[in-house]
């Protein structure tokens, strides 16, 4: 598969945990910050350059995604939570700030309330998962592939570089379907996590939450459906931005950067 | 049949009543209005559907089949095994055939008590395939497209599990725990109904089918491609052990006979147009739900999907499909040839052609139970008599 163009500055290593082989890109020095992607990585991470001038910035590639290996065995969000617990092991991380976006920042939600004494501070951003009653909703799976870019943000040139040159390139056809899968077993059935907000008292680590105004895929509106359960988390939502808020706008960055610091 | 020849008569069911602007709507499945169904216009439908199936054993037809599809004008039968339950006590001989009920759309201990049920009430004449189901199936009921080959391949050893071991049993598996399987009532036939897998050819299911010992028919896939399948399926079912019999592979032909090429072809055409561009519209996604299909597949049918772009024509149709629209003769003819080439005497037909109306149905099979059956059936026995002297 084609391999995506990270930032030269991220050192990219493969890792293989409980038989499957992983990427792990890292750059930057000082304290460490884990990065958690959504259910794709193909619009790169130009946005965590910033991070590395005062982080030691670590992103994983989850199974089934990017040049990280399929585990079709791996079908539930706990199946990365342990995942990461290995993953951590070997990478000899104990105590981490942990950012996660989307898919991404239910995977964080889930892993702080299971290891919140590993995470120093938390930021979950335009993260997936929760119901609301009679709340906004959104739902990956109804979007055809073809219209999945545009929904993900405000400006269309912020992602123009990654998309193929034709809308119908086989390969990226290809790589984003086998996504899809690996996303489909674990939230086919149950697009919602129905037991996170039970647990969500136990992230008692400072909070942050970050939104794009104008977000297609998961409306702002979501934001206060993850506040009804973290009443202490601070919000910041920023205007002209997508899903993809932090690749969008540079403020956004800086605001994680600051929470962080 | 004791010839080795065999004829199915194979119904869809369509609703035909469409709206006029129904070529707005990107696919006839999955999201297409269920408002233009009118129950009305059901009933009337569904009472002549079951005469046409119910006149396919009285011309002389050995077999009439059905299938499954949910959330579509292309298909009325959700539940084919209520259809099956109809038709049984109005038919003395032909057999009934569920082609079928995808498994991993019910229960498999259900699914195992309907079909003995169905063996029962017509005293072993119920014959069965498993489906995967098309993606459009994973869009309308509630079960993961990403294990569905995995859960596919449970439902059915749970199923022959359920018809092959005195019960109580129970299974363990990763889908489906039971404690108690010990449906009743038990097939009628033994070890259990003849059975098939339909696939539109993943190298999957053929291998299933080859590794379980079933029958295989190839559905929607070019002629090229099923002759294909149909060597990969000798080969490895003889790999495994039990040679395929010619009665287990099914040719699927669309047929159409009339009294001269012209005149089939001018009743036949409109409808075939109407199945291809209207009955079988669907979009590249419902197709292809995440998960549903392995990612080289997912590439190679996007590839022929481009290729095949440009809308119906009937050469095209007639060139890719095993299409048999003409007289008696050319019908019988063509019939003879992919026979031979497929090694089977089976033939399914697809007789009733999208929107095809009564008069033409009735014609249709009227004609070919005339004309076409006894004529292929004493070319099978002319042909054994040659080979036995």
């Amino acid at each position: 598969m084609a391999a995506v163009a990270f930032p030269d500055q991220f050192k990219r290593e493969t890792h293989t945990i409980n038989g499957l082989k992983t990427t792990v890109l890292s750059a930057g020095k000082g304290e460490p910050l884990v990065f958690m992607h959504g259910a794709g990585i193909w619009h790169g991470i130009n946005f965590a350059v910033p991070w590395t001038q005062k982080f030691r910035v670590i992103i994983p590639l989850h199974p089934g995604f990017g040049e990280a290996d399929d585990d079709p065995a791996m079908s539930e969000i706990h199946d990365y939570v342990m995942h990461y617990l290995d993953l951590f092991d070997a990478l000899g991380l104990d105590k981490f700030h942990l950012v996660g976006f989307s898919l991404g920042g239910l995977l964080a939600a889930n892993f702080a309330v299971e290891h919140g004494h590993r995470i120093h501070r938390l930021v979950l951003v335009g993260p997936a998962g929760l119901r609301g009653k009679e709340r906004p909703k959104g739902d990956f799976f109804l979007l055809p592939p073809e219209e999945i870019p545009g929904m993900l943000v405000s400006n269309f040139d912020v992602i123009k570089q990654f998309l193929p040159e034709n809308p119908k390139d086989l390969d990226f056809m290809g790589e984003r379907y086998r996504e899809g899968g690996t996303l489909a077993r674990l939230l086919w059935e149950h697009p919602y996590d129905t037991k996170l907000p039970r647990y969500l008292h136990r992230l008692t680590m400072p909070t942050l939450l970050v939104w794009g105004e104008d977000d297609k895929l998961l409306s702002v509106q979501n934001a206060d459906i993850w506040r009804q359960y973290l009443p202490k988390a601070e919000l910041q939502t920023f205007k002209g931005a997508g899903h993809l808020v932090l690749d969008e706008k540079r403020e956004a960055v800086d605001a994680v950067q600051r929470f962080l610091s | 049949m004791s010839d080795g020849v065999r004829f199915d008569f194979m119904h869809f069911m369509p609703y035909p009543h469409l709206p006029e602007n129904h070529k707005d709507y990107h696919s006839m499945w999955v999201d297409f209005p269920n408002k233009f169904y009118d129950p009305k216009k059901g009933a009337e439908l569904y009472k002549r559907y079951l005469a046409e199936l119910i006149l396919a054993e009285k011309v002389g037809f050995d077999a009439v089949v059905v299938n499954e599809h949910h959330n579509t004008a292309y298909s009325m039968m959700a539940a084919p095994n209520l259809i099956a339950a109809a038709i049984i006590p109005q038919m003395k001989k032909a057999k009934i055939c569920v082609w079928g009920t995808p498994p991993n759309l019910e229960y498999p201990n259900r699914l195992a008590e309907e079909y003995a049920m169905l063996d029962v009430m017509s005293e072993g004449r119920l014959e069965v395939a498993f489906p995967l189901g098309t993606g459009m199936e994973y869009w309308a009921n509630p079960i993961n497209p990403a294990s569905a080959r995995a859960r596919y391949r449970e439902s059915i050893d749970i199923i022959l599990q359920a018809w092959t071991q005195d019960g109580p049993t129970t299974y363990y598996g990763d889908f489906y725990t039971y404690r108690y399987l010990n449906p009743w009532p038990r097939p009628y036939q033994k070890p259990h109904p003849p059975c098939y897998i339909v696939g539109t050819g993943s190298p999957e299911t053929v291998e299933l089918a080859a590794r379980l010992g079933f029958g295989y028919s190839a559905v929607f896939v070019s002629k090229q491609r099923a002759f294909e399948l149909n060597q990969q399926l000798r080969r490895s079912s003889a790999e495994y052990g039990h040679p395929v019999r010619p009665e287990q592979l099914p040719l699927q032909v669309i047929t159409y006979v009339a009294e001269t090429k012209e005149k089939a072809e001018e009743e036949a055409i409109p409808h075939l147009r109407f199945f291809f561009e209207d009955a079988l519209r669907t979009t590249p996604t419902f197709l292809a739900p995440p998960g549903y299909l392995s990612v080289a597949e997912l590439k190679k049918r996007a590839a022929l999907a481009d290729k095949l772009h440009g809308g119906f024509s009937f050469d095209n149709v007639n060139e890719s499909f095993f299409v048999a629209v003409g007289t008696a003769d050319q019908v019988v003819a063509q019939l003879e040839e992919w026979g031979g080439r497929m090694g089977t005497s089976h033939y399914n037909l697809l007789a009733a052609i999208g929107d095809m109306p009564h008069w033409k149905v009735v014609k249709n099979l009227s004609l070919i139970g005339q004309d076409v059956i006894p004529r292929v059936r004493a070319g099978a026995a002319a042909e054994r008599r040659v080979a036995a002297e």
